[in-house]
């Protein structure tokens, strides 16, 4: 209990970090207005596109490598949200039982909230923990779409949008054109083989099976089921009309999610068995829901790691021989 | 692409059946319907309905005025011709006989009939064609493919004679000059080749660093002007393919240069129009002429008047000694122009973007939308 109140009273670590980006863009976008300058042009996709190109250098000329070096390079740069992410989704369903419990003891709202939030720091949970992951995948989704659009377009007169969008540095406008081709695949145009959107699905469904996380409520669960299929089935139809490019960006960021999820959650994403789709996922605490109130232990450290939020957001990965030294440290 | 009627039958010739101008047509620049069409002055504007009365048969735009009555368009609106789809057309059409000769993006080259639009043969190159065909008088078709080839085929059925690959992909139209065809590449490479064997003619090809992508152009001084994205043009000498000089702009080069006696008006992507000496590469003008946007098209003489259209659809008259406005203003087409101008019948056409033809008056600088009849 010393421990989680000790970590309560810490300052969260890493929460200025979203807030100063956020805040310098805002300044960012709103000086450039004032220029009349486009911000969205000049913030994003500009240097992406002038970075996409330095990149079809560094790759000798293959731009669908250089599509792949970008995606993980990006990754890497934001890593510690991704992970943070997965370690504050992980914290929250280990949480669920106790904020079933918080629910029913607590009628009155605002204690309620308060407990809540008490929770919430006691297992290092940052609600917004998702925004800064999922803010950055869908900016560069669509700047990725629209850098596309003038890379590879497809057509020659796209080619005099990017002129006016490259640097004035000579190496970068002598390495147009950039190469189309990459596989089988054209760049600027959707994949009419279906290859590209299968593999979009099929690599979208397998991370996001693989890194279900253990659920309380059966509610959720079949919230996250249905995910599972919608959420591949629409990037399949999405990727039919994209240029292969953006479908290549997102095979590679589906790839790299696998191996973070691997680093937080361990061997148990090895399991294909959660590939089924019929595969479910109970958490821990999901048995104890019928035992009454009066009979959970107080102290939180007294549970599972897991369930009890240790130190969560800290915490090693489940691999066998680690977990094994955890328990003998304890 | 389609053949248009540029003297359709108008005014006293649209009281009969008679055919007039012979061309097999009867009454087809005629005002259609209603008695309050618009004509004359009103077809200086493109967006209004000057003549608006209560019939319901005379709600058009320039409805009376002279339109360019397509005697054909290809692909035909046939079930056949609605299966073809040809990406777009970016090189000029080239005419010989009775056929028409065009390379479109689908990869492919077409020979039309001249009068009816039926097609006579087509040729599958292995890429896109970006850059126009080139046809010579002993009946031979050069085309370069974004395949990296330059192929030579039999203007009577399309039969490849030969092909000569280059390093890189090509964007644009070969020039035929004496002996020599001339092929630059956007590896930055430009070729000689001989016009018959396609051996190479100089000792190595041009290199000019970056990608070269205007056409070539030939000029008095026995040089070849060409540029791209290097933002350089350069003049290669065309016996030896030397470097005579280079001219550093602002961006690429990509619109051909049009060369008049002695001097070369280059547009640029940097919204600049250049006037150089082709013997030395210096600025003829005090400084360049600056458009609203980058210039792609070529620019036109007409009439002792240099056309000049950006990307934004801005026409601008200029006087070709010094680049200044002959026009108060450019004349606004509102819409995106990246072809190059026609001269036709002393006005001065231009295919803007979705299709729309403008027809330019280039004294004074007035535009009308030209209603083509389908």
């Amino acid at each position: 209990m010393t421990a989680g109140v000790d970590r309560a009273a810490a300052p969260r670590r890493g929460n200025l970090g979203p807030f100063l980006i956020v805040g310098v863009a805002v300044v960012a976008i709103f000086g450039l207005l004032a220029t009349g300058r486009d911000p969205w042009d000049d913030l994003f996709i500009n240097p992406l596109i002038n970075a996409l190109v330095v990149l079809d250098m560094v790759t000798l000329g293959q731009f669908g490598l250089a599509i792949i070096l970008f995606t993980l390079l990006l990754r890497i740069a934001t890593i510690p949200f991704t992970i943070r992410q997965l370690e504050s989704t992980r914290a929250m369903q280990a949480a669920q039982p106790r904020m079933q419990e918080i629910q029913k003891k607590y009628k009155d709202p605002k204690r309620r909230q308060e407990e809540m939030l008490k929770l919430y720091r006691e297992h290092n949970i940052n609600p917004l923990g998702c925004f800064m992951p999922m803010l950055i995948q869908m900016v560069v989704f669509i700047a990725l779409y629209r850098a596309l659009v003038h890379l590879v377009g497809g057509s020659p007169e796209s080619l005099i949008g990017l002129s006016q969008r490259l640097y004035p540095i000579e190496f970068l406008h002598g390495q147009v054109p950039l190469e189309q081709h990459f596989l089988w695949l054209n760049l600027g145009s959707a994949d009419t083989t279906f290859a590209l959107p299968l593999l979009v699905g099929l690599s979208t469904y397998v991370q996001q099976r693989l890194t279900i996380t253990p659920n309380a409520s059966p509610q959720m669960q079949q919230q996250q089921q249905m995910m599972t299929w919608m959420m591949p089935m629409m990037l399949v139809f999405l990727t039919l009309s994209l240029p292969s490019g953006v479908g290549v960006y997102w095979v590679t960021t589906n790839v790299f999610s696998l191996f973070a999820s691997y680093y937080v959650y361990g061997r148990r994403i090895l399991d294909w068995r959660q590939l089924l789709p019929s595969a479910t996922v109970e958490a821990p605490g999901a048995q104890k829901k019928e035992r009454p109130a009066s009979q959970e232990p107080e102290d939180t450290a007294e549970r599972e790691p897991a369930l009890a939020g240790g130190p969560v957001g800290k915490e090693r990965p489940s691999h066998g021989k680690r977990r094994g030294k955890r328990k003998n440290r304890r | 692409m389609a053949a248009l009627d540029p003297k359709p039958e108008s005014g006293s010739e649209c009281d009969n059946n008679t055919d007039d101008d012979g061309d097999g047509w009867v009454n087809e620049g005629c005002p259609r319907v209603g008695s309050e069409s618009e004509s004359g002055k009103d077809c200086k504007n493109d967006t209004n309905d000057d003549r608006v009365d209560d019939t319901s048969d005379d709600d058009k735009v320039n409805d009376g005025c002279p339109p360019y009555v397509p005697r054909w368009i290809f692909p035909p609106d046939t079930e056949e011709g609605k299966k073809l789809d040809l990406e777009g057309i970016y090189g000029r059409p080239a005419i010989g006989g009775d056929s028409v000769y065009f390379a479109a993006y689908d990869d492919s080259v077409y020979a039309l009939d001249a009068k009816d639009g039926g097609e006579r043969w087509h040729f599958r190159t292995g890429e896109p064609v970006v850059g126009a065909v080139t046809l010579t008088g002993d009946g031979r078709l050069y085309v370069g493919s974004r395949d990296a080839k330059l192929y030579v085929l039999d203007a009577k059925d399309g039969g490849e004679l030969q092909h000569f690959t280059t390093d890189d992909e090509i964007w644009s139209a070969p020039l035929v000059a004496d002996d020599a065809v001339y092929v630059a590449t956007a590896g930055g490479r430009l070729y000689a080749l001989d016009r018959n064997t396609l051996a190479p003619v100089w000792d190595k090809p041009f290199d000019g660093g970056a990608g070269l992508i205007s056409d070539p152009v030939l000029t008095d001084e026995g040089t070849i002007l060409v540029g791209g994205f290097g933002k350089t043009l350069y003049s290669v000498d065309k016996a030896t393919g030397s470097q005579v000089w280079a001219f550093k702009a602002g961006n690429w080069f990509w619109g051909r240069p049009l060369v008049v006696n002695g001097t070369a008006y280059v547009p640029n992507l940097d919204r600049k129009v250049y006037a150089l000496d082709v013997k030395t590469g210096e600025e003829k003008w005090q400084t360049p002429f600056q458009a609203e946007a980058p210039v792609r098209s070529s620019p036109l003489l007409a009439d002792d008047i240099l056309i000049v259209s950006d990307g934004h659809g801005n026409v601008y008259g200029l006087h070709p000694e010094d680049g200044t406005l002959v026009w108060s203003g450019p004349s606004l087409l509102g819409k995106t122009v990246l072809s190059d101008p026609l001269l036709l019948d002393d006005k001065v056409l231009i295919v803007a973007e979705g299709g729309d033809l403008f027809q330019i008056d280039p004294q004074v600088g007035t535009s009308t939308l030209v209603r083509v009849v389908k």
